[in-house]
């Protein structure tokens, strides 16, 4: 009766039992990323007499410090969350060209004039028709805020109202990526007389000419939005309401899908894809994004060994893109250069100057700079698993070469609170972290021009060529020559590697195939899963 | 050559005392010193001689399942779960075991002072106490991380204010009953002063009920850790904790069982086994109390 043996090794055998009973090491489901039709993992079935309520499960909610102000918006989530309400000028299509939003059409005037032409039908929620005043101020609105945003409409010298639906933005200087830019949610069109006059406040209201409108919001908890009834597009809508729970731990998303509590669930985990593989309803995808994970290798203290470019240099070369790739996002993330490698006219990044490096010359390097033992310290936040899993293999693989590192895993706030926001030098010798990739081969590229990403100043200090090499790529038009411009700014960012380019962030989405029939593209630049919503078609009335 | 073999036979007669002293506890207390002897050892040998390997190598594929190769599997990064298991043994009885050496120290001073001197004091310090009892175990531990940041300080802290309240209110009681006794009465009247009583008598005297309470806030100071791991506010990645691997592997419950099942049996087993210490060394100490006839 008091022998403990019997309890003890039936636990035991019990647990060999059970680890004991699966099969072979799981590997990643390459039919996530099949197309059904060129550039889409899924397209709606239009012949569904649809309506219900859409239910999807988010990883996180908007956590912007204005509030509901999409100008200010500065993560993917909150783009994809406002853009249910409101819309922007231009859309992206599923090869990142630009197509008609609430310009029905433009022309391209010269390099530095383009004019828009809008649609005469489109109502904001609140009853009143947009009119090309709304456009003229929503764009002058947001290069009042100096957002981020603001500084991705590049040089703007003006906008003019030049008819009843007509504007016309001129440019100092060319800039190709203007349309890129005013195709993402911050450069959504607002009701502006209402702002301006403050009847609307952007900070606690969603007034946009989108297809839905919230009617209820708990943050980190949940949104419910109705259909906005003066939407243009109202008739072809397969969706009465959308209600979006936000649940941060994976496992119970997870569940949501098993068990259909959720029709349509993200991940960031590319784990997901196989761990759904027992759910037949279930349908998983593998939604390639420009998204890139890059690490920060910290120029500005001159006690580190990375002030040393040799040294960065070397860091650079001796992370293994492919191993990390297999290993943190099972081998969905694509090696990538500064211009994201999924955007037409990136440059190649086994091109790179670091790719080139054998192991003897990345020692060599290392030792010429006099940092054969060195020891760095690597800081990266803990709200996704993916950075930590990144700093654990970047760790393992920088150790033969003698690099010892030292990671601290910590929240968001105390990650910003160590590269961002003080004129010191960062807290940390490197970070991971990423960076959205948008809809243009140039937009990300501005982070690194010091001369207008101020934010990057504590652990980057660039160069003048760099600098210039980032607005010749945004100025040139697309072509050969941009091109060109790419691969040598490419090649500039990996060789002074203050903040290197790893590989895409891949995004899972998984749907309930037997409750939903959604649209879902192959590629995406603004991190937006809910970009094709208002073809959605729901196959039961949720 | 006498004083040589002198003391080698003292040694083996405290070796042979401290033996024939475990051996005198019924097998359910034996078999619960062997488990947590068994466990501590490998995590020791884990520690100093690399036992089944570097705990952060990258070694073989990803989710491979328990093989002679990886006799506990590989983790998501394809690790080797096997020196990750040891160092998360090893992290957990660690520090469970400093935050209730920690506690130890606190409540058995807090305790002996309340129970000793009684009035307001005593009556001050039980009641703080009853207020950070009053708070769930987990919550408080959460609104510690809280407050002082994920990781293992927090885990410390977090452990000791979850177990003072209750050793303290044990040890005031205990102290009381001593208190009360006839030889402490005549300390007191030959004038011995009152820290020497209180350190040469009611701690003398208290011992079994502080060596009782210590192993049940040991196997708290466990769970605590575990819980607080795995909602992420204890022991951070890279590190390795039981609690962070049950809660690493919960996403892998279905293709990867053994991530989850292995440091959750073991987490189950370290604290069935002190408690079972505990019980056994209630019923030694303190066998008004025991739980059975026999």
């Amino acid at each position: 009766m008091r022998h403990a043996f019997p309890l003890i090794g039936g636990l035991a055998a019990a647990t060999l039992l059970l680890t004991g009973c699966t099969g072979e090491p799981a590997a990643g489901g390459d039919d996530a990323a099949a197309e059904v039709a060129p550039g889409f993992l899924a397209v709606a079935d239009d012949s569904i007499a649809s309506s219900g309520t859409f239910r999807a499960y988010l990883d996180y909610d908007t956590v912007e410090p204005n509030g509901l102000d999409p100008r200010t918006a500065d993560t993917a989530r909150s783009w994809t969350i406002m853009g249910l309400a409101y819309e922007t000028l231009v859309n992206i299509d599923e090869n990142f060209e630009f197509t008609p939003g609430l310009a029905e059409s433009w022309d391209e005037v010269s390099p530095t004039e383009y004019v828009f032409h809008l649609r005469d039908d489109a109502v904001f929620s609140n009853g009143r028709p947009m009119t090309a005043e709304d456009v003229k101020g929503s764009i002058e609105l947001l290069l009042e805020t100096g957002s981020a945003w603001s500084l991705q409409l590049g040089p703007i010298e003006s906008v003019e109202v030049t008819g009843d639906l007509e504007v016309t933005v001129k440019l100092s200087a060319p800039y190709t990526a203007l349309l890129g830019a005013l195709a993402n949610t911050p450069a959504a069109i607002l009701p502006v007389q209402e702002v301006r006059d403050g009847t609307v406040d952007l900070k606690t209201e969603m007034v946009g000419t989108g297809p839905f409108v919230p009617t209820a919001h708990v943050q980190d908890e949940s949104w419910t939005f109705e259909q906005n009834p003066h939407y243009h597009g109202l008739d072809e809508l397969g969706i009465d309401a959308v209600e979006l729970e936000i649940v941060p731990d994976e496992a119970n998303r997870l569940a949501a899908i098993r068990d259909g509590s959720a029709q349509y669930v993200f991940f960031n985990n590319a784990d997901a894809l196989d761990l759904l593989a027992g759910t037949p309803e279930a349908k998983v995808v593998n939604q390639q994004n420009t998204d890139f994970y890059y690490v920060i290798l910290n120029s500005t203290n001159p006690d580190s060994p990375l002030a040393d470019e040799r040294v960065r240099f070397a860091v650079n070369a001796a992370i293994d893109r492919a191993q990390l790739s297999d290993l943190t996002l099972a081998g969905h993330g694509l090696a990538t250069g500064v211009s994201p490698v999924s955007l037409p006219g990136a440059c190649d990044p086994e091109e790179l100057p670091s790719q080139q490096l054998s192991d003897e010359e990345i020692t060599k390097l290392l030792a010429d700079a006099g940092a054969e033992n060195i020891t760095l310290s690597l800081q990266t936040w803990n709200s996704e698993s993916a950075p930590g899993k990144i700093a654990q293999v970047i760790q393992q693989q920088l150790e033969p070469f003698g690099v010892t590192v030292d990671i601290e895993i910590v929240d968001d706030a105390s990650y910003g609170a160590t590269f961002y926001g003080s004129e010191e030098t960062a807290g940390a010798d490197i970070g991971v972290s990423w960076y959205a990739g948008y809809g243009d081969a140039a937009m990300v590229s501005r982070w690194w021009n010091t001369e207008q990403a101020g934010f990057t100043a504590r652990f980057m200090q660039g160069t003048p060529e760099l600098n210039q090499l980032v607005v010749d790529a945004s100025e040139e038009p697309a072509g050969e020559g941009r091109d060109a411009t790419l691969t040598k700014l490419c090649a500039a960012v990996d060789e002074g590697a203050e903040q290197v380019p790893l590989m895409t962030r891949p995004g899972v989405i998984a749907y309930r195939d037997d409750l939903i029939s959604p649209t879902i593209n192959s590629n995406e630049g603004y991190g937006d899963i809910f970009r094709y919503v208002t073809d959605f078609r729901l196959k039961s009335e949720g | 050559m006498t004083a040589v073999i002198r003391v080698e036979g003292r040694r083996r007669s405290v070796l042979r005392r401290a033996w024939d002293y475990l051996a005198s506890f019924d097998g359910l207390a034996k078999t619960a010193m062997w488990t947590l002897a068994v466990l501590f050892t490998a995590a020791l040998l884990g520690r100093l001689f690399g036992l089944g390997g570097s705990p952060t190598a990258i070694v073989g594929p990803r989710l491979a399942p328990p093989s002679l190769a990886y006799p506990a599997g590989t983790d998501s990064l394809g690790r080797s779960l096997l020196p990750r298991l040891l160092e998360g043994v090893m992290t957990t009885l660690l520090l469970s075991a400093v935050a209730v050496l920690l506690t130890a120290v606190i409540a058995t001073l807090c305790g002996i002072i309340a129970g000793y001197r009684g009035g307001r004091t005593g009556g001050l310090i039980m009641r703080v106490g009853d207020i950070l009892y009053a708070f769930p175990a987990i919550v408080l531990a959460i609104l510690v991380a809280a407050v002082v940041g994920p990781g293992y300080v927090a885990a410390l802290c977090s452990i000791v204010l979850v177990t003072v309240p209750l050793m303290t209110r044990m040890v005031g009681q205990a102290t009381r009953l001593v208190a009360q006794r006839d030889f402490i009465t005549s300390a007191v009247i030959s004038g011995v002063s009152t820290p020497v009583i209180m350190t040469r008598h009611v701690l003398r005297n208290i011992s079994g009920t502080i060596a009782v309470q210590g192993t049940y806030a040991l196997s708290v100071a466990i769970l605590v850790e575990g819980g607080l791991s795995f909602l992420g506010y204890g022991v951070q990645l890279p590190g390795s904790s039981l609690g962070l691997l049950v809660q690493e592997g919960t996403l892998y419950m279905v293709k990867a069982p053994w991530l989850i099942l292995l440091p959750g049996v073991i987490l189950v087993l370290a604290i069935l086994a002190i408690n079972l210490i505990g019980d056994s060394l209630r019923d030694r100490f303190e066998p008004r109390e025991a739980r059975s006839l026999e």
